[in-house]
């Protein structure tokens, strides 16, 4: 066994469960390390690890695990397979379409290993449940989508003491970490508090690269086998930032934030709070700003079949005007300050983007310029594609 | 004559697209090489960026941003501060780090 590292799990000693003949043979590849042998696998047996979503980073975290022979493993999701979900989470098949995911993940994880115990969750975790559930587990692996469950998750785990085991992913980038132990940061120490609704994309509006959420995760099971087995050195108090276009890893050090109101010296959070009213709520499918003049798909489709001299300010990229459009005027939302003089500021405009967020934004700032008559497309294109024009490809 | 120093910054994804740069950016500054002057150079060459990283009003970070450099975190440096030799001398980029939530 290698040293014991900070943050990992106690000693469990003789409540270690045994390993079947079978299971021996199947672990045989661990139990030749020096650093798991029989009683790290067996504490491997004895763990009970919990992953938070089974999309692009849950999916390889809980099939590595799985196959890894991690004892009980929980996984939550509220969410059903969607075809856009394909190109990277691969716990899912196309057959899984329209299918609950923890129910896909759970059928995937017996299939590799029918050892492991699976708990499904097909909620979403809430500040009503998450204490509860994390109680029932050692380790919390975070691969949510959204800043208002992170900020959860991390809340969660501080308050109950368990290890976060954290990564993220945007476009070709990716961030893990491990938080929330006695010795190091938690998430608000680095992030105090979350970029506000619609500032920073979501994967749904600016892409990910499919096989970037199977690296992430796949690091983050390496750390949660780090935690079980205390070997090694996990990235407790260290912030990994990946750039896959570069190829390229980069390591800062973290450290705990006295200021910090969960696990600084002061605290001010001592429950879990309204975390969709902290972070605001993302709107995918609504404008960002509610008191923003917007246009329903149906509506905007009767006004331009009638002739009516409405300009269609397409705010999204090149590359996404290439899949599907309005054949309105594209000006990238990054571009719209030096390229105003295009536009006629007496001429009523409709913006959109994919899903109006960025829209909401270029509405705002075109009043801000003295536009008065710029309405943004409820729901963005994608909404125009499911109640106008179910032939428009969507992405 | 002032000597020009050229700092390189690596944005997060979502800036550089804001900004619509791909890699990383490199910024001449004049005088001391602080963080105030790389960021006041960054806002310069791409005015979009202005309000993303620090705040329109009072040039404070955004929380949801960090800054590091020879794998420290300088977020909570002053901000008139000299930037580590190594990114100085163009040997070590500034890191602009940034919140990130896909899964």
């Amino acid at each position: 066994m290698g040293k014991r590292v900070p943050g990992s799990l106690g000693e469990v000693g003789a409540s270690l469960p045994d390993l079947s003949n079978e299971e021996v043979l199947r672990y045989s590849r661990h139990l030749l390390l020096p650093e798991v042998a029989l009683e790290g696998q067996q504490r491997i047996k004895a763990s009970r690890v919990l992953c938070v979503g089974t999309g692009g980073l849950g999916s390889p975290l809980a099939l590595y695990l799985a196959a890894a022979g991690v004892g009980t493993l929980g996984v939550i999701d509220f969410d059903t397979v969607d075809q856009t979900n394909l190109q990277r989470q691969i716990i899912h098949t196309t057959e899984d379409v329209g299918r609950a995911k923890v129910a896909s993940a759970s059928e995937k994880i017996h299939a590799i290993n029918p050892n492991v115990s699976v708990r499904a969750f097909d909620a979403k975790l809430t500040s009503a449940n998450a204490l509860e559930l994390f109680r029932e587990f050692d380790i919390i692996a975070d691969g949510t989508d959204n800043f208002a469950t992170r900020y959860l998750v991390n809340d969660a785990c501080v308050l109950t003491g368990k290890p976060n085991v954290y990564a993220s992913v945007f476009r070709f980038e990716g961030q893990a970490s491990v938080f929330a132990t006695e010795q190091g940061p938690c998430y608000r120490c680095l992030y105090p508090e979350p970029p506000p609704p619609g500032a920073v994309p979501s994967c749904a509006e600016g892409g990910v690269l499919g096989v970037l959420p199977g690296l992430l995760g796949v690091i983050q099971a390496t750390e949660v086998l780090k935690l079980i087995l205390g070997a090694g050195e996990t990235l407790i108090g260290r912030l990994l930032l990946i750039d896959a276009l570069d190829m390229r890893f980069r390591e800062v050090k973290l450290r705990k934030a006295s200021a910090c109101p969960i696990c600084g010296t002061n605290r001010t959070i001592h429950e879990l709070i309204d975390y969709e009213q902290f972070c605001g709520v993302r709107g995918e499918e609504k404008p960002v700003t509610a008191a923003l003049p917007e246009i329903q798909p149906e509506e905007l489709k009767s006004r331009l079949d009638a002739g009516e001299d409405v300009l269609i300010l397409d705010v999204r990229e090149l590359h996404e005007y290439q899949i599907c459009n309005l054949h309105g005027r594209l000006i990238p939302i990054g571009e719209l300050p030096q390229r105003l003089g295009e536009l006629d500021p007496n001429r009523e405009i409709v913006a959109h983007c994919k899903l109006g967020g960025r829209s909401a934004k270029a509405v705002e700032f075109l009043r801000s310029q003295g536009f008065r008559d710029v309405k943004n497309l409820a729901g963005g294109i994608m909404r125009w594609a499911e109640k106008v024009d179910p032939s428009m490809p969507r992405y | 004559m002032i000597h020009a120093t050229k700092i390189r910054v690596v944005l997060p994804a979502h800036l550089k697209t804001l900004a619509h740069v791909t890699g990383e950016v490199t910024l001449e500054i004049s005088g001391e090489a602080t963080q105030r002057a790389v960021l006041d150079a960054l806002e310069a060459r791409y005015p979009v960026l202005c309000g993303t990283v620090r705040d329109h009003v009072t040039k404070q970070r955004r929380p949801f941003v960090r800054f590091f450099a020879c794998e420290q975190d300088l977020s909570h440096e002053l901000p008139d501060s000299r930037l580590p030799e190594a990114v100085v001398l163009g040997t070590e980029p500034f890191l602009v780090v940034g919140a990130i939530a896909g899964g």
